[in-house]
């Protein structure tokens, strides 16, 4: 077995209540690395068995005991020095939410733990009848009743587990009351505050009674080279200290820092996406965060970076004792979205998605959605019971939040998400989401590769599956022009590729800031002991992206879906530096077709050969 | 007789580590119409290191890293010479980023 691996795999079956201790596959692990590639492979394989047994992709219930949860880590993480390697990945096999994959990161402190327990990844399959919770501590596991627990907040769950199993590294990943409720963007959160976010994975989670899984362990992680290791990582981590942005930026203010410059560029989304200029910005922006609400700062474990905000509200209506967050996107969705200009209230509606375990960019932009159709007349007032849905309404906007965890009055319709909410409501055009999943903060009719990347993202509208704002807005790693559509495609897939590669790492994204795919082949290589070229690399990540979009092409997903809403394709954008402009998507999905060797939104078998993809 | 050439006042706004290095949000500044003499009168109110901040050492040309945009179009993506007109915006960041 290659270093860098615990080498083991732990299989339950929460049905049979059984567990199953499997190698991790060096074969494997050269082709697909470990975190998302390694899990997208295991899922590839489950659809291949279900098809065998009769079971169409198509009529697997997300909800149904068929679903598969994957908690994965990779080679890099939880070893001191590979830089800001305290994350994980999380993957389903399909999304309540969407449909298509469900795929999620997450940081704190669980991916480490995991490996310390003795394990690089936990598979779970089936549902249980009654609600346990796994623990695996010290290279053993077992599934335990978790009753008691069940109907508690997120903060609870895990301080309960944390104290009962002890130990020096234990952590718990866990669902809250929307997860048990199977609100469709419910997620799962670690360490209180860090959340595997999108695609609804905690309702999957609560769809097999999984309350919680708590890790727990002292092994350490393999490295083939220690010396060469070291070097290498030394280098990396000065140069994630000498970058500005690294260095000094997300340190100093986290990522709400870019409220500001997205909205001066005119692509931070208002109001439903009517507009990519908010006049209240400032209200809600990163420079007020720090000065209002900042206590201290937090970092990951192995993060040198530490963008993490702990935050309070002293008093008020909107108080909070402590939290973490806002960050730039929840800011957006809750506040800007919504048209909700008090931060006391994005705070709050935030700290909420943390304690009941929501997706606050699902969350927000539904609630945005409601809002607009509200605010239309679609929405016959005895649906909304007294939750009183207008843009601007903090009140309303924090009421909400806890509605949709428990599914109550108006918040059974907010629990579906925004694409069935307005299919309901009669105007499916007012949901801003791609394949479901609802798009994150910036207005592709300002920034136009994200719009491309939005809609090719194989888990739905999604920005960090390839965050082509990088270069378009913050220059980095150089500055490309992001009004215009031409030459975008080539830049959508390299990032989509290279985040596939941080994510089966797995690592932090942040760190690509500063680092690029040869720092990535280095520190690899020295880890495990194989000889990785940056080509290599990416053909690995590029690997990874195609056998995912089989998954979802399988699922019924093809270049039909690969779309943006019609606001964004026919409303020219009424004000701003991008007044007038529609994003061009047509043309852009050629390119960028032509360059991923697909065919209407499906790769070819020339693609999957070369690739190695063994269907 | 030669004439003056003619003012422009152009407002510049300050975003992140700018604001509490400067403790400014915003100045409105008359130049003549061009962005180094924008920026040196600029630095006549917040100091001589302002122009540091803006320019690479030699001052020959705005520095790499900053982020400056006018009327929210990032200079970089903007062809020629850059003409400021009355009432137009100059927002400055510092490298940031996020997700």
């Amino acid at each position: 077995m290659p270093r860098g691996y615990m080498g083991k795999i732990l299989r339950v079956n929460l049905t049979t209540n059984s567990l199953k201790v499997e190698s991790t596959s060096e074969e494997i692990a050269r082709k697909y690395l470990g975190g998302k590639g390694y899990a997208v492979y295991l899922l590839y394989k489950y659809l291949k068995e279900y098809e065998k047994a009769g079971i169409s992709p198509k009529d697997i219930n997300a909800l149904g005991p068929e679903n598969v949860l994957i908690f994965a880590t990779g080679p890099g993480t939880g070893i001191p020095g590979f830089p800001s390697n305290g994350r994980y990945h999380v993957m389903a096999l399909k999304s309540p939410l969407t449909g298509s994959i469900g795929s999620a990161n997450s940081g704190g402190e669980f991916g480490p733990f995991l490996k310390f327990s003795g394990f690089d990844i936990i598979a779970v399959e089936g549902a249980s009848e009654t609600p346990v919770y796994l623990a695996v501590v010290n290279g053993e596991a077992e599934l335990r009743d978790a009753s008691n627990l069940w109907g508690k907040n997120v903060f609870d769950t895990c301080r309960i587990l944390r104290d009962k199993v002890g130990g020096k590294n234990t952590s718990v990943a866990c669902i809250g009351p929307a997860g048990e409720n199977m609100a469709y963007m419910a997620c799962i959160i670690n360490d209180e505050h860090r959340a595997a976010g999108r695609t609804g994975l905690g309702a999957v989670m609560g769809s097999k009674k999984l309350k919680a899984i708590v890790v727990s362990g002292e092994e350490k992680v393999p490295v083939a080279n220690p010396e060469r290791f070291s070097e290498v990582s030394r280098r990396c981590l000065d140069a994630l200290k000498n970058n500005s942005v690294t260095g000094v930026g997300l340190p100093t203010y986290g990522t709400a820092i870019l409220i500001n410059i997205i909205n001066t560029a005119g692509g931070l989304p208002y109001k439903n996406w009517q507009t990519g200029v908010n006049p209240d910005a400032e209200k809600i922006s990163g420079e007020t965060l720090a000065e209002a609400y900042l206590t201290s700062r937090r970092a990951c474990w192995g993060c040198p970076i530490g963008c993490g905000r702990v935050t309070s509200v002293k008093s008020g209506p909107f108080h909070v004792l402590a939290s973490e967050g806002p960050e730039y996107e929840s800011i957006w969705a809750l506040g800007s979205s919504t048209a909700v200009k008090d931060l006391d209230a994005v705070v709050k509606a935030n700290h909420f998605c943390d304690e009941l375990g929501l997706d606050p960019i699902s969350m927000g932009s539904t609630i945005a959605a409601a809002m607009e159709l509200n605010e239309r007349g679609y929405i016959p007032q005895e649906d909304l019971q007294g939750l009183d849905l207008r843009f601007g309404n903090a009140a309303a906007l924090v009421e909400a939040v806890w509605r949709t965890a428990y599914k109550v009055g108006f918040g059974k319709y907010l629990a579906l998400g925004s694409k069935k909410l307005c299919e309901i409501y009669g105007h499916p055009e007012l949901s801003m989401s791609v394949k479901g999943l609802e798009m994150p903060a910036y207005d592709p009719r300002a920034i136009k590769g994200i719009g491309l990347n939005y809609a090719t993202a194989n888990r739905g509208g999604c920005h960090v599956t390839g965050y082509t704002v990088s270069p378009e807005v913050l220059g980095i790693p150089e500055k490309i022009d992001p009004l215009k559509a031409e030459g975008k495609a080539k830049w959508v897939k390299v990032f989509q590729d290279f985040t596939c590669v941080v994510n089966s790492t797995v690592n932090c994204l942040f760190t690509t800031f500063a680092l690029g795919a040869k720092d990535y082949a280095e520190l690899l290589s020295a880890v495990t002991g194989w000889s990785l070229t940056e080509g290599e690399i990416l053909k690995i990540g590029e690997r990874i992206y195609n056998l995912e979009r089989v998954i979802i092409n399988k699922f019924g997903f093809d270049g039909k879906d690969d779309a943006l809403p019609r606001r964004l394709l026919e409303e020219p954008m009424p004000e701003g530096p991008a007044k007038g402009q529609v994003i061009e998507l047509k043309k852009m999905k050629e390119e960028y077709y032509k360059l991923r060797g697909w065919v209407n939104g499906v790769p070819t078998k020339d693609k999957l050969a070369e690739l190695e993809i063994e269907l | 007789m030669l004439e003056a050439p003619a003012l422009v006042l152009v407002k510049i706004m300050l975003f992140a580590t700018l604001r509490s290095k400067y403790k400014t949000r915003e100045l409105t500044v008359a130049c003549d119409g061009t962005l180094p003499n924008l920026i040196e009168n600029a630095s006549k109110i917040l100091g001589p290191e302002f122009v540091d901040d803006v320019y690479d050492k030699k001052q020959t040309k705005v520095r790499d890293d900053m982020i400056i945009m006018v009327n929210g179009r990032n200079i970089k993506d903007l062809k020629g010479e850059i003409t400021l007109k009355d009432n137009d915006v100059i927002a400055i960041f510092p490298p940031l980023a996020g997700g």
